[in-house]
């Protein structure tokens, strides 16, 4: 009892001593701070933005057509052969809209073919979707500027991107022609009523994509019943993970059946996000360790100009791991200071620019490359907020222990001796 | 001679000294700074080069001449006849490196497995070559030979898709002017590798004579593409040649043709600036403190130097004089580690584990630093300006002591 | 013709609850070329007059002419010139800059004012000699005894050849030989060049020296006598 309450006195003295060391040299404390401040405000703002952007870069993409989770055959999403197809496609999408819960599940067909109006032909991807629940997965019916989305699984009708409508020459109403070939090689080709055309901003989509309905194009394609790509989508990105272990009883059932996250399916996003990613945190890590520099020079001034203290203190009979200690607690103490300023004033300009949204000027032009809008929002979570300063804290408070280690080798009759 | 020049920087040299830890604690930082300028401005330099010579090497060239409305609906509908005399006379003139006709059309490509979108150009093959197409990509059979080749050549990954290869026979349909659609077979001659994986796709050569004849327009082409001596300065070459362009022509650079690179490029240059002036800035609270500290334990023989009859800006040029010392050792050490490590990384830095990250960003997957010349001025112009301003804090500071309140300080 | 004139000089320092005086109410005249004592106990206000006539300090009250020229009045660079081209400084402690060896603390002012380096070199060098620190030029500060940086101090307040030497206990750290060295030099410049000497002190010896002495007291001239000297 008696030792604990000695301890507990013996903590609180070490706590008002570091506290008042740190203030001995208020500017330079103050200075400290601010470069560990100036830091961490940019860590979580830049962090924060980096999270938000990703996460708008893989919905927008995700979003629009290809879902977060994909069932394909094996091999397919490499070489899209015509002929690697899912059988009896639209009984295995009902199955697992049955047995996966909380996902919205489409199947689809999908061929290359040639788009001809009146005037113009041009190659495009021609999707066959099930009407009623493609709205689930994919934006584009939500997108329709003219005319419908399909509604009938079985009609002729076609609907096209706007920048393919306007180079074809056609509007809702108007008829199109389409020649390809289909699951056996044979021609496959048909007359189809424009309905809809959408506009989704992503020039690839809006140039080359046209959507018919998944049983029309069964039919001209020779599909048999089948099918490509069954395409889920969940609320969350999170969730996926929980998606995909749903998904694979159900998917073993098939052979050759395989099911692919978003990182498989769109590799080029989850790289491009790597590669920003490690570059960023190239830039952090030089800020951090600048800081860090900072701390190590402050605390080695600390030290140094208490050499006499330090070794009248030890003359005292205090040991030298307990000045240790005390050196790193001081730095701890500063580098709390900065990382409480920091976070909060970090906090606040986040939280700002998550309301009025962040753009610099030629964004718009970036930003289109990767399915951004030109304004992008920060995501406020608690690990951007944490994430950047606290690295800058455990960076200082290593830094300070060069600094501190030197009072092992101090000789306390020296030490008062000097200057 | 009332700064004293000699006894200041005498002064400041050793005053740098005497705390010889804290000194070099500063510089190493501030070298470390300077590099990481340097070394991540000619690595972003490095990727938007290799963007835009990407870009340039797709478009291809650095200027581009079609008729009004083809860059909106690429069709053959838009077509303009080959380049007259005058225009030849400018096309053939000394600001121009090389130029070349070409057709472009969207069109579809069918194998006996598969069939696919493609973008059909017909071209002169040496028109092409002097453009910046690399020949030895073609890494299985060979380029086209002359406009009237009857073979075609396609992409690595277009081959795999249409599980084609080298010798066999494919069908490329288009649109004739008059919208009735237009097929001929090829022989593949050639199969050709690209940086990026989009264009290996996308891209099929044929020769133009051929592919003119195929759609039925004559002599007629799509495009011309103007290659010149400086990419970074289209404008003059895209006036010389308007000048003599008919009306009906549209004559843009690069930098309007592809609206992306153009802004990438400036995005950068504000970027590198930023970079620049936020690596300053994580340096600039150590400089202040490393100078505030050496002010604060100099302060009696500041005062001394004031009552021996220093004036107070000799003491701030003094300061400033020692600041400017740390600074410049700082440079020297940044520069020649940047340097250091640039040069080793001259081959390029293979960064192929995220190509296809790159490729959306349009760069390939080979790294190649840039350093170049403003950069590293910049660098320097940027922390030995920031450093003095920052430096003039601590010590205006200095010169504010009262000379007897220094002297009597303990 | 006087030099100095001082009027109705006060400084006073707050101190905790109480108010140092460190000049109350002081008036002197000093004429150009006299060779002044001036005595008290520690805290009588000998330090404080010297810095005001300096102009390292500034008065709350009172005014200070030199040669007809406000000092009170200057501003901080104006007062620094009048110290660099008019004034020779030696002070209690703290006298060298520690960066600098002896020749160049010597030679400090002259660079400075932008002496030439020859004619700064042989300035430095002779007086070096006459204070009786040849050999010792590239030596430290740190390097120095108490007494050898006095001495440079000294060196230093004199070389520029300036019109009047403030002195703040200048033979402080000296023995008996080396203070009688000093001041019969201080004296020997004093007569032939006309030199204006204002010395603080407590030692007696020192003030056998004096033409006049000034007693000083809790900021107060308590005495002012002309003496015969030796």
């Amino acid at each position: 009892m008696a030792s604990t309450q000695r301890q507990s006195n013996a903590v609180g003295l070490s706590f008002r001593l570091a506290w008042r060391n740190i203030w001995r040299h208020k500017r330079r404390t103050w200075l400290t701070a601010l470069a560990m401040i100036f830091s961490n405000v940019l860590l979580v703002f830049m962090i924060s933005l980096q999270f938000g952007s990703y996460e708008m870069m893989i919905n927008n993409s995700l979003r629009m057509l290809s879902g977060q989770v994909q069932v394909q055959m094996d091999g397919y999403l490499d070489e899209q052969k015509m002929r690697q197809v899912i059988a009896g496609i639209d009984h295995l999408a009902g199955a697992i809209r049955q047995r996966v819960k909380g996902v919205n599940v489409a199947a689809r067909a999908s061929a290359f073919v040639l788009v001809s109006s009146e005037e113009r032909s041009f190659g495009a991807q021609l999707l066959g979707v099930q009407p009623g629940h493609e709205g689930g997965v994919s934006t584009i019916p939500g997108l329709v500027k003219h005319g419908r989305y399909l509604d009938d699984t079985g009609a002729a009708e076609i609907v096209i991107g706007s920048v393919m409508a306007r180079n074809l020459k056609v509007g809702v109403g108007d008829e199109l022609t389409f020649l390809g070939s289909g699951r056996d090689g044979s021609f496959a080709a048909g007359v189809l009523t424009v309905v809809g055309v959408f506009h989704s901003g992503s020039q690839d989509l809006d140039r080359g994509l046209a959507e018919v309905p998944l049983g029309y194009f069964q039919e001209a394609f020779a599909m048999r019943g089948s099918g490509h790509v069954i395409a889920l989508a969940t609320d969350e990105l999170d969730s996926v993970s929980a998606t995909l272990a749903a998904l694979g009883p159900v998917i073993a059932e098939h052979d050759g059946l395989v099911a692919l996250d978003w990182e498989e399916l769109m590799p080029g996003l989850k790289q491009a996000i790597q590669a920003d990613m490690t570059s960023a945190w190239f830039m952090y890590g030089v800020l951090i360790i600048l800081v860090a520099f900072s701390v190590l020079n402050t605390q080695l001034m600390s030290v140094l100009e208490r050499t006499r203290e330090f070794g009248m203190i030890m003359a005292l009979g205090i040991r030298p791991r307990k000045l240790v200690s005390l050196v790193l607690l001081e730095t701890l103490m500063m580098a709390l200071l900065g990382f409480l300023i920091g976070m909060f004033l970090g906090f606040l300009v986040t939280a700002y620019y998550a309301h009025t949204g962040f753009a610099y000027p030629g964004m718009d032009e970036m930003g289109a490359k990767f399915n951004l809008p030109s304004v992008i929002y920060p995501s406020l979570g608690p690990l951007g907020l944490f994430l950047g300063p606290s690295v800058v804290l455990v960076f200082c408070v290593l830094a300070a222990l060069y600094p501190a280690m030197k009072l092992y080798r101090l000789r306390p009759v020296e030490a008062m001796r000097s200057v | 001679m009332a700064l004293a020049v000699k006894v200041s920087s005498t002064m400041a040299w050793r005053n740098l000294w005497r705390n010889y830890r804290r000194t070099l604690i500063m510089l190493l930082a501030i070298a470390v700074g300077v590099w990481a300028m340097i070394f991540l401005t000619a690595l972003m330099r490095g990727m938007v080069d290799d963007m835009v010579k990407q870009g340039i090497r797709a478009l291809p060239g650095h200027v581009q001449v079609h008729a009004h409305g083809y860059r909106d609906d690429p069709s053959v509908n838009y077509c303009l006849s080959a380049p007259g005399d005058v225009l030849l006379n400018v096309l053939r003139g000394q600001q121009i490196k090389a130029w070349t006709g070409r057709v472009k059309v969207p069109a579809m490509i069918s194998s006996e497995y598969d069939n696919r979108g493609i973008t059909l150009l017909g071209v002169d093959d040496e028109g092409e070559i002097a453009l910046g197409f690399d020949r030895s990509k073609v890494f299985e059979g060979r380029f086209l030979n002359g406009v009237d080749d009857q073979g075609i050549v396609i992409g690595r990954k277009l081959m795999e898709r249409l599980e084609t290869r080298l010798g066999k026979r494919v069908v490329v349909m288009s649109q004739g002017p008059d919208n009735d659609i237009t097929e001929r077979g090829f022989r593949i001659v050639g199969i050709y590798r690209a940086e990026l994986e989009s264009i290996e796709d996308n891209v099929v050569y044929a020769g133009i004579g051929v592919v003119q004849q195929m759609l039925g327009i004559g002599s007629d082409i799509s495009e011309i593409a103007v290659l010149g001596f400086d990419y970074q300065s289209p404008e003059r070459l895209v006036s010389q040649i308007r000048s003599v362009a008919p009306d009906e022509l549209e004559v843009l650079s690069w930098l309007e043709l592809d609206p992306y690179l153009a802004t990438m490029m400036e995005v950068m240059n504000g970027f590198v600036l930023v970079w620049m002036v936020v690596i300053f800035l994580a340096l600039s609270f150590g400089l202040v403190n490393t100078l505030m500290m050496a002010v604060f334990e100099r302060v009696r023989e500041i005062g001394l130097m004031q009552a021996l009859g220093m004036r107070p800006s000799a003491i701030v040029f003094q300061i400033l004089l020692e600041s400017l010392i740390l600074l410049s050792l700082g440079l020297l050490l940044g520069n020649l580690l940047a340097v250091a490590t640039v040069i080793p990384l001259k081959d390029g830095i293979d960064i192929s584990v995220v190509s296809q990250g790159m490729e959306m960003m349009g760069a390939s997957s080979v790294l190649y630093p840039v350093l170049l010349w403003p950069d590293l001025l910049l660098a320097n112009i940027v922390v030995i300006v920031l450093g003095i301003l920052t430096s003039s804090l601590p010590a205006w500071h200095a010169a504010q002591y009262r000379p007897v309140e220094a002297l009597t300080k303990a | 013709m006087s030099a100095i004139k001082c009027k109705e000089m006060c400084k006073f320092y707050p101190q905790g609850d109480a108010v140092i005086k460190g000049l109350d109410h002081v008036s002197l005249d000093i004429d150009q070329g006299s060779f002044i004592c001036l005595s008290g106990p520690s805290g009588s206000g000998k330090t404080t007059l010297l810095n005001a006539i300096g102009g390292l300090d500034s008065l709350d009250s009172g005014e200070i002419s030199i040669n007809g020229e406000r000092v009170d009045l200057l501003g901080k660079a104006a007062l620094a010139d009048l110290r660099l081209h008019h004034i020779g400084f030696v002070f209690q402690a703290y006298n060298l800059i520690p960066v600098l060896s002896a020749q160049e603390n010597v030679e400090f002012v002259m660079q400075v004012q932008g002496v030439p380096a020859h004619e700064r070199r042989q300035r430095s060098h002779k007086i070096l000699e006459e204070v009786g620190l040849e050999g010792m030029e590239n030596r430290r500060p740190a390097q120095l005894s108490g007494g050898q940086q006095q001495r440079v101090a000294v060196a230093r307040a004199i070389v520029s050849q300036p019109k009047l030497v403030l002195a703040d206990e200048p033979t402080a750290n000296l023995d008996s030989r080396s203070m009688e060295n000093l001041m019969s030099h201080f004296r020997e410049l004093n007569r032939s060049h006309d030199v204006t000497f204002l010395i603080a002190t407590h030692d007696q010896r020192v003030m056998q020296w004096a033409e006049r002495r000034i007693d000083m007291e809790d900021g107060r001239v308590i005495r002012d006598e002309l003496r015969r000297t030796a």
